[in-house]
């Protein structure tokens, strides 16, 4: 059997076996194991558990759970309506400054929880009741939520960009700077159409704002100023190649806990128990399916399916915007179905090559990639930011909610026809600041 | 059957403190990694083999825990479209799927592990420890996910739990996590 062929095979029973319903960790390593034996013979077992084992055994993976810590302790604390109360306390005066404050209290919790329900419940549970008050339409006000949640996994420090950078041996540190301006544009994007939208259906900007005192705008900088001092303390740390992803994230992690102990003053040993429980879950979930995905990677190349694939694409001889669009539309699909760190896992080594090939830069690669896993988030079945807007607000009906989504994911095929076009959006930064690759 | 059910949560449990130890383990160790090159700027000789084991037991010991509080990501879009034995059905075949699978990788695991241990096998760094002892963490892991798993096909069979439906706890006890 060819590896083309073998390989197809490979896509078809990974979609069987994903669809039984069995954890994606197991489901990639019993399909690995499975070719593996029918292809290879049962000397495969005998190399099981070192590849197994040693698909985890990576200090740069330690990041992961310490990033994932250090969100939970932010997203277990009070900071996201402080950060939310902030924000509209000092925008009051700009029109439409409710809509600014909703859209970009979510990018910055996004960027400091890591995590996109997270951001959709922290900023949601303050921000859709707020804006739906002052008039906004529920549709609207749900999907600017859901929809800035999904920043979560763009602008850094990102869980998805470190899975990618371990998966694709990429530099975390240009991944991460990688992720900022273009994270940057989709907000201004989002606010955009949200300010556009509100107007058009006749909203009166003027009438929303509330006036509050200097003293009260000042009063909530201090609560949330901490954070944002962490976050830009590791972007700086790992930008200025003083510390690993690894370091920084251990250390941001115990700062975090211990700002949220003190400002918050969560001290309760029930409280802590969760944060760390609630970590320790997720982080297991994710490392246990890059095992399985180390698994995966494995049988792909040892049955010679990766290469071939890539040099058979690059005989192809498409137009390489032609192969981009084809990639990006079975991405979206994926992302329909699978969490990101899933969909980064089990394509990006099989992919990368293939776009390294047509001539793509896998570090624009891994935005584009980010921003189609985004929409995923904000689409069925999946789309787990919904469920969290419609946990929020269940009057709201989802279908409502979907629909009020729909124009921001317009907005993210617009960035990543922007990032097609420019794709210095992306590059531009990490190269001035790290300096050019290679 | 109920106390067998019971016992493996039990387990389970215990994996989850097990493991939420090995991770906070990490922190500490990485913050005294980092003291130790950035502020004393000494070398660090056994920081980084330290961190990675109790990563990777972390994650093989938790596993269990997780499996039981269904925190492993999956697919439940084909479930939502079947009907009640079309849904035990699925569940069943999922399940008996990832055992296998983890039966497998702790079978090879223990001769890859009792390899190790017999002979002596050093991490060869300047810390060299004993592989034996971060190793044991997959077969161990693996084991203790495989019985989670019996325990959750047997809960499904006699109706104990709702084929790919939330945590049942309480009735058999043992049921309530960390």
């Amino acid at each position: 059997m060819s590896p083309l062929v073998l390989g197809l095979l490979v896509a078809v029973v990974t979609i069987l076996v994903l669809m039984s319903g069995a954890p994606v960790a197991f489901s990639l390593g019993v399909v690995a194991l499975g070719f593996l034996l029918v292809f290879d013979g049962f000397g495969a077992l005998s190399i099981l558990p070192d590849i197994f084992y040693g698909g985890l055994d990576s200090f740069a993976l330690l990041s992961i759970p310490m990033f994932i810590l250090m969100g939970g302790a932010i997203a277990s604390s009070r900071a996201g309506a402080d950060l939310y109360e902030a924000l509209d306390r000092w925008l009051t005066r700009v029109p439409g400054g409710l809509m600014i404050s909703n859209i970009g209290a979510c990018a910055i919790f996004a960027a400091l929880s890591g995590s996109s329900p997270a951001t959709c419940a922290a900023i949601g549970k303050m921000g859709v009741p707020e804006m739906r008050k002052r008039g906004y339409p529920a549709g609207l006000a749900t999907g600017a939520i859901a929809a800035g949640g999904t920043l979560g996994i763009l602008i850094p420090p990102s869980i998805t960009m470190i899975v990618y950078g371990i998966a694709t041996e990429t530099s975390i540190g240009r991944l991460f700077l990688a992720g900022i301006l273009p994270g940057l544009m989709l907000t201004g994007l989002f606010i955009a159409w949200g300010l556009f939208d509100a107007w058009r259906r006749g909203y009166q900007f003027a009438g929303e704002g509330q006036h509050f005192s200097w003293r009260e705008r000042l009063v909530v900088l201090p609560k949330v100023g901490p954070f944002l001092i962490v976050i830009a303390g590791i972007l700086w740390v790992l930008y200025g190649g003083v510390a690993t992803p690894s370091e920084a994230a251990g250390v941001g992690a115990v700062f975090c806990i211990l700002l949220v102990m003190v400002i918050y003053r969560m001290t309760k040993p029930a409280a802590l128990w969760h944060m760390l429980r609630d970590a320790m879950r997720e982080s297991v979930m994710i490392l246990m399916i890059i095992a399985g995905a180390a698994l995966f990677s494995y049988m792909m190349s040892s049955l010679f399916i990766t290469q071939s694939l890539a040099i058979w694409i690059g005989e192809l001889e498409v137009n390489r915007w032609v192969l981009m669009g084809c990639i990006n539309i079975f991405l979206l699909i994926a992302g329909f179905f699978l969490p990101p760190v899933a969909v980064i896992l089990m394509t990006a080594p099989t992919l990368v090559p293939i776009i390294e090939t047509a001539g793509f830069d896998p570090i624009w690669f891994a935005v584009m990639l980010t921003i189609n896993m985004e929409i995923g988030l904000i689409t069925p079945p999946v789309g787990l930011n919904l469920y969290v807007i419609n946990g929020i607000a269940p009057d709201v009906p989802l279908p409502t909610i979907l629909r009020g989504a729909l124009p921001f994911m317009l907005c993210m095929v617009v960035g990543i026809v922007l990032l097609c076009v420019f794709p210095e959006i992306a590059l531009w930064l990490p190269r001035v600041l790290m300096g050019p690759q290679f | 059957m109920t106390l067998f059910i019971a016992t493996v949560r039990r387990l389970s449990t215990l994996c989850g403190y097990l493991s939420v130890a090995l991770l906070l383990a990490a922190v500490l160790v990485v913050c005294h990694l980092v003291f130790v090159r950035y502020a004393l700027g000494q070398s660090a000789i056994w920081q980084h083999e330290f961190v990675t084991f109790s990563l990777v037991g972390a994650t093989f010991l938790g596993s269990p825990y997780v499996l039981m509080i269904r925190g492993h990501v999956n697919v439940d879009l084909l479930p939502l479209y079947l009907g009640k034995r079309g849904r035990l059905g699925l569940a069943l075949f999922a399940s008996g799927l990832s055992l296998a699978f983890c039966l497998v990788v702790m079978w090879t695991g223990w001769g890859w592990w009792h390899e190790a241990w017999a002979k002596g096998w050093r991490n060869e760094t300047v810390w060299a420890p004993p592989l034996w002892i971060p190793w044991l963490s997959l077969p161990l892991g693996m084991a203790l996910i495989s019985l989670q798993y019996v325990a959750d096909i047997l809960a499904l069979l006699t109706g104990r739990a709702k084929p790919f439906g939330p945590l049942v706890t309480g009735a058999e006890g043992g049921g309530e996590g960390p």
